[in-house]
C-alpha cells in the first residue's frame, strides 16, 4: 500500500504533519466501522478494511523512521535490515562508543551525561532527516541512510529508559 | 398506532452498562442526553455484591447486609477474579472465599458456595441481569448493551465479562475502554476540545488514558494501567494496620497481602476488616482522623484509630504505582503534562484527598471537577450504544481508541516478536514475516501472545495453531507471513500464509484462559431453559431486526447518493428489498437470513462507490477514482474479505 496516497500526500519526508493528522482524523469520520453499523455485511466489511489502512498509512508516516523506509520502497529499493547494504565500519564504531558512553552514564547516575548524550545523537537524527527533506529523489545512494537512523532512533530509546530509572 | 407505541417488542433502547468493581449501573440517552436509570427506589448504583446464601440468588444492597454473616457465600468485587486462572496470585491475597482447586480449574477461578462452585463469570452475569431488569423496566425493552472495561484488560477479562453478558441475555453491541467512555461523557457534556488526560481509579483497577478532543473526534493517543490496583487495595491496607492493632498480625507477617495466613483469619474476620477498613476510608475523605470499634469474635470490642496522615502513608505506595503508569501514558502520547488542557477524574477511589493531591502534583495542574465519578462511565457506554444502534449524533461522533497491550508472537528460545505496539489505533493490520529454524520442517506452530515483556513466559497467551503442509525446505527457505487484524470492537484475528507455496490459515483468536464456547453454549441454555422451538423464534426475531436495520440503512443511502446508481440498480435493489420485506412476514429464519445476503449482493458496487465519495469528501478536492483505486488496492485486501469476521 502507499501510505502517503491514502492520506491524500505527496512522496516526501518532510509531509505537514498537521495535514496529515487531518486527513486521518477526517478519513476516519468517513469510513470507521462505527459509521457502517447499521450497514449490510460487506459494506462492514469494506469498511472495516479501508478504516484499518488508514489507520496503518498514518502508523507509517508519523514515524520518520517507517515513513522514509515507505519511500525508499515505493522508490523501487529495497528495504529491510538484511536487503540494505551494510553500514560503515565508522558508523558501527562510533555507535558502539556512544553506548559505551551511555552505559556509563546509567552505571554512574550521571544523568547529565545521559542529556548530553541524548543532545548529540538527536542533531544526528535532525541532521539525516534534514538530508531526506531535501532528497530530490529516493535512490540506492540514500538507502544507506535508513540504517543509520535505526541506530540513533534505538540509541534514543534506550537512553530515555535509561533517564526513567535515574529520575523517575 | 396504539399498538405500536405500547408493543414491548417495537424499539430496544440501547444501554450503556458500567460493570465495576465496589458498584455498577446502567443509562440510556433520553432526549439526546444520557442518563442513569434507577431502580424503584430511585437508587442509581447497585453494589456490586452477589449473595448465594439463600436458596435465591441476592444482588445489590440486599447482599452487601449478608455479607458479614455470610462472608464465603457473598462475592464482593468479583471484577477482580475475572478472567484469572486458579494459580492468580489475586486468589491468595486478604479475603474470605473459599476456592475450588482441583486440577481441570486452572482456566479460571471458582468460588465454593454451599458446596456448589461459581465461576466470576456466572457471578458477574446475575449483576448484569439485575441491570438489565432495572433497564427492560425502565425502558420497555432493553436493546443492545455496551458495556465498559477497564482499558487495561486483557483479551481473557475482556472475554470473560462477554461471556457474562451473553449468560444474562444481553446482547453486546461493545467493550469500550472505561476512560474513553468517560471522556466521551464529559467531553460531550462539555463540548471542550483538547487533550486531557483520564485517571480512573475504580474499586479494583486504574487506568489512564491520554486522548485529543477535537470536533466530536474522540481519539485516544495513549492509554495504561495496572488492572490489580484500586480502592480495594487501600481497604486492604488499612486492614493490615486494624490486624496490627487488634495484634491480630502474627510475628513475621507484616502485611495482609501475605501468603500465609494468620490464625485468627477467618472468613467473618476478613470480611469484618475489610468492611471496616471501606468505612474507616470514607470516614477519611472528610475527616484528618477516624476512630472505629470493632466487635471481637469472643463478643467484647476493641477502638481502633487512624489518622489522615498515616493513611496518606499507607497509599502513598498504591498512588506511586499509578504515577508509572502515567509517565509511560504520557510518554507513549509523546506529550508532556504541561501539554494537556486537563485531568479528569473517574472512579470512587478519586474522592480520596491524597489521591487527589497526588494527581494535582503528577500533572502540574488542578484536576477537573465537573463530573460525576460514579456516573460518567455508564453515561459515555450510553451515548456509544446509542452511536452505534445508528441513533442520535452518529454523523457527528467518533470514537477511535487504541489496542491497551502489545499483540505478538512467539520466536526462537521463547522471546516474543511484537507485530502490533500497544496504542495502536483501531481498526489495524500489520504483518511480520518468518522462516524455518530448522531443515526439512513442515509445520510452523503459532502462538499468539498479549504483553509487553520480552519473554513468552510473561506475557499471557492468547492461542496456539500450526500451519501444517510446508514442503520440505532447508532452514531459513519458508517464508511464513503473519499478520494480525483487530477490528473495531478490538478483537483479534491472525492469519498465516507460507508464500513460496500460498498455503494459508486463519484464526480468529479466543483467549485460551476464561470459558470455552461450549460451556458458555451450556450455561446459557441451562439458564434459560430453551427448547428448540424457542430457539427458532428468537432468530426469527433477531432476522428481523437485522433486516429492518439493513433496509433502513439501504433507503437513506438511496436517498443520499441516488446520482451514484448505475443502471438497473435501482431496480435490483428494490426488489430485493421487496423479497426481504415479504421473508420478514414469515416464520422461516434462513429465508430472511437469505433475503439480507441478497440485499448485501444487490448493494455492494453502490455501497464502494458511496465510500469513495466519503473518501474524497474526506480529503478534500482529490478525484474520487484515484483514490478508490488506491484504497481498494491497498495491502492485503484480496485476502482482508475473506478473513475478517462479520
Amino acid at each position: 500500500m502507499d501510505p502517503f496516497s491514502t492520506l491524500g500526500l505527496a512522496h516526501t519526508f518532510d509531509i505537514d504533519m498537521r495535514a496529515a493528522e487531518k486527513a486521518h482524523r477526517e478519513l476516519s469520520r468517513a469510513l470507521h466501522p462505527d459509521k457502517y453499523a447499521s450497514s449490510g455485511a460487506s459494506e462492514r466489511r469494506d469498511a472495516l478494511n479501508r478504516a484499518a489502512d488508514v489507520n496503518e498509512a498514518w502508523r507509517i508516516v508519523r514515524d520518520p523512521v517507517r515513513r522514509a523506509e515507505a519511500l525508499f520502497s515505493l522508490a523501487g529499493v529495497e528495504v529491510g535490515e538484511t536487503k540494505e547494504p551494510k553500514p560503515d565500519a565508522e558508523l558501527l564504531m562510533d555507535v558502539l562508543e556512544k553506548r559505551e558512553a551511555l552505559s556509563d552514564a546509567k552505571a554512574a547516575h550521571d544523568a547529565g551525561r545521559v542529556r548530553a548524550l541524548v543532545e548529540e545523537v538527536t542533531a544526528r537524527e535532525k541532521h539525516i532527516e534534514a538530508l531526506l527533506s531535501g532528497a530530490k529523489a529516493f535512490d540506492a545512494s540514500l538507502v544507506g541512510k535508513l540504517g543509520e537512523m535505526r541506530f540513533y532512533r534505538r540509541f534514543l530509546d534506550e537512553a530515555s529508559s535509561v533517564m526513567e530509572q535515574l529520575e523517575p | 398506532m396504539l399498538f405500536e407505541i405500547f408493543d414491548p417488542k417495537a424499539a430496544p433502547k440501547p444501554i450503556g452498562i458500567d460493570l465495576g468493581t465496589t458498584n455498577s449501573l446502567v443509562a440510556c440517552v433520553r432526549n439526546e442526553k444520557p442518563v442513569a436509570i434507577a431502580d424503584c427506589n430511585g437508587e442509581i448504583l447497585l453494589p456490586s455484591v452477589v449473595s448465594y446464601a439463600g436458596d435465591e440468588v441476592v444482588v445489590g444492597t440486599p447482599a452487601l447486609a449478608l455479607a458479614q454473616e455470610h462472608p464465603r457465600e457473598t462475592i464482593v468485587s468479583v471484577k477482580r477474579f475475572m478472567g484469572r486462572g486458579a494459580d492468580d496470585p489475586e486468589t491468595r491475597r486478604l479475603g474470605p472465599y473459599e476456592f475450588d482447586d482441583t486440577p481441570s480449574d486452572v482456566n479460571t477461578v471458582r468460588f465454593r458456595v454451599r458446596g456448589k462452585t461459581k465461576t466470576p463469570v456466572e457471578v458477574s452475569a446475575d449483576i448484569l441481569r439485575e441491570l438489565k431488569t432495572r433497564a427492560d423496566d425502565e425502558l420497555g425493552r432493553a436493546g443492545g448493551a455496551v458495556i465498559t472495561v477497564p482499558a487495561y484488560f486483557d483479551d481473557a477479562q475482556r472475554q470473560a465479562t462477554k461471556d457474562a453478558a451473553r449468560l444474562a441475555g444481553l446482547d453486546v453491541l461493545r467493550l469500550i475502554n472505561e476512560p474513553t467512555a468517560a471522556a466521551l461523557a464529559y467531553g460531550l457534556q462539555t463540548k471542550k476540545n483538547g487533550t486531557f488526560a483520564v485517571y480512573d481509579l475504580g474499586g479494583g483497577t486504574f487506568d489512564v488514558t491520554v486522548l485529543l478532543l477535537e470536533d466530536g473526534v474522540f481519539q485516544v493517543k495513549s492509554t495504561g494501567g495496572d488492572s490489580q490496583l484500586g480502592g480495594d487495595d487501600m481497604d486492604r491496607a488499612i486492614g493490615g494496620e486494624v490486624l496490627e492493632q487488634l495484634g491480630w498480625l502474627a510475628a513475621g507477617i507484616a502485611k495482609p497481602h501475605s501468603l500465609t495466613k494468620h490464625p485468627k483469619w477467618t472468613p467473618a474476620v476478613v470480611r469484618l476488616v475489610l468492611d471496616q477498613a471501606r468505612q474507616m476510608k470514607h470516614v477519611l475523605t472528610e475527616k484528618d482522623a477516624v476512630e472505629a470499634e470493632v466487635p471481637l469474635p469472643d463478643g467484647g470490642s476493641r477502638t481502633v484509630r487512624l489518622t489522615r496522615a498515616r493513611f496518606d502513608e499507607l497509599v502513598t505506595p498504591l498512588l506511586e504505582r499509578t504515577g508509572v503508569a502515567c509517565k509511560r501514558a504520557l510518554k507513549d502520547a509523546g506529550l508532556a503534562a504541561s501539554a494537556l488542557d486537563g485531568v479528569i477524574l473517574v472512579g470512587g477511589a478519586t474522592r480520596v484527598p491524597a489521591v487527589r493531591a497526588y494527581v494535582k502534583k503528577l500533572f502540574g495542574k488542578e484536576p477537573l471537577a465537573d463530573v460525576d465519578p460514579d456516573q460518567v462511565v455508564a453515561l459515555g457506554a450510553a451515548v456509544q450504544a446509542d452511536l452505534l444502534a445508528g441513533q442520535g449524533r452518529a454523523d457527528e461522533v467518533l470514537l477511535l481508541d487504541v489496542t491497551p497491550l502489545s499483540l505478538g508472537i512467539e520466536v526462537g528460545g521463547g522471546v516474543v516478536d511484537k507485530i502490533l505496539p500497544r496504542n495502536t489505533t483501531i481498526p489495524t493490520a500489520a504483518r511480520g514475516t518468518y522462516t524455518t529454524q530448522e531443515d526439512n520442517q513442515t509445520g510452523f506452530e503459532i502462538h499468539v501472545v498479549q504483553g509487553e515483556r520480552e519473554m513468552v513466559s510473561d506475557c499471557r497467551s492468547l492461542a496456539r495453531f500450526t500451519l501444517k503442509g510446508i514442503p520440505r525446505l532447508p532452514a531459513g527457505l519458508a517464508r511464513l507471513e503473519v499478520t494480525f487484524r483487530v477490528d473495531a470492537d478490538g478483537l483479534l484475528a491472525v492469519h498465516a500464509r507460507e508464500t513460496t507455496t500460498g498455503i494459508e490459515q486463519t484464526v480468529a483468536v479466543k483467549p485460551t484462559y476464561g470459558l470455552d464456547d461450549a460451556t458458555v453454549e451450556r450455561m446459557l441454555t441451562e439458564a434459560l431453559d430453551f427448547g428448540e422451538e424457542d430457539l427458532t423464534k428468537r432468530r426469527v426475531a433477531e432476522g428481523r431486526v437485522e433486516a429492518q436495520r439493513i433496509m433502513l440503512a439501504t433507503r437513506k443511502s438511496l436517498d443520499a447518493d441516488s446520482d451514484l446508481l448505475e443502471s438497473g440498480e435501482r431496480a435490483a435493489i428494490e426488489s430485493a428489498t421487496s423479497t426481504l420485506e415479504a421473508a420478514c412476514k414469515g416464520e422461516d429464519p434462513r429465508k430472511i437470513q437469505n433475503g439480507i445476503d441478497d440485499l448485501d449482493r444487490a448493494t455492494k458496487g453502490f455501497a464502494g462507490r458511496r465510500m469513495n465519495r466519503a473518501i474524497s469528501r474526506a480529503i478534500g478536492g482529490r478525484k474520487v477514482d484515484d483514490v478508490g483505486h488506491e484504497v481498494a488496492h491497498a495491502k492485503g485486501i484480496e485476502h482482508a474479505h475473506d478473513t475478517w469476521q462479520k
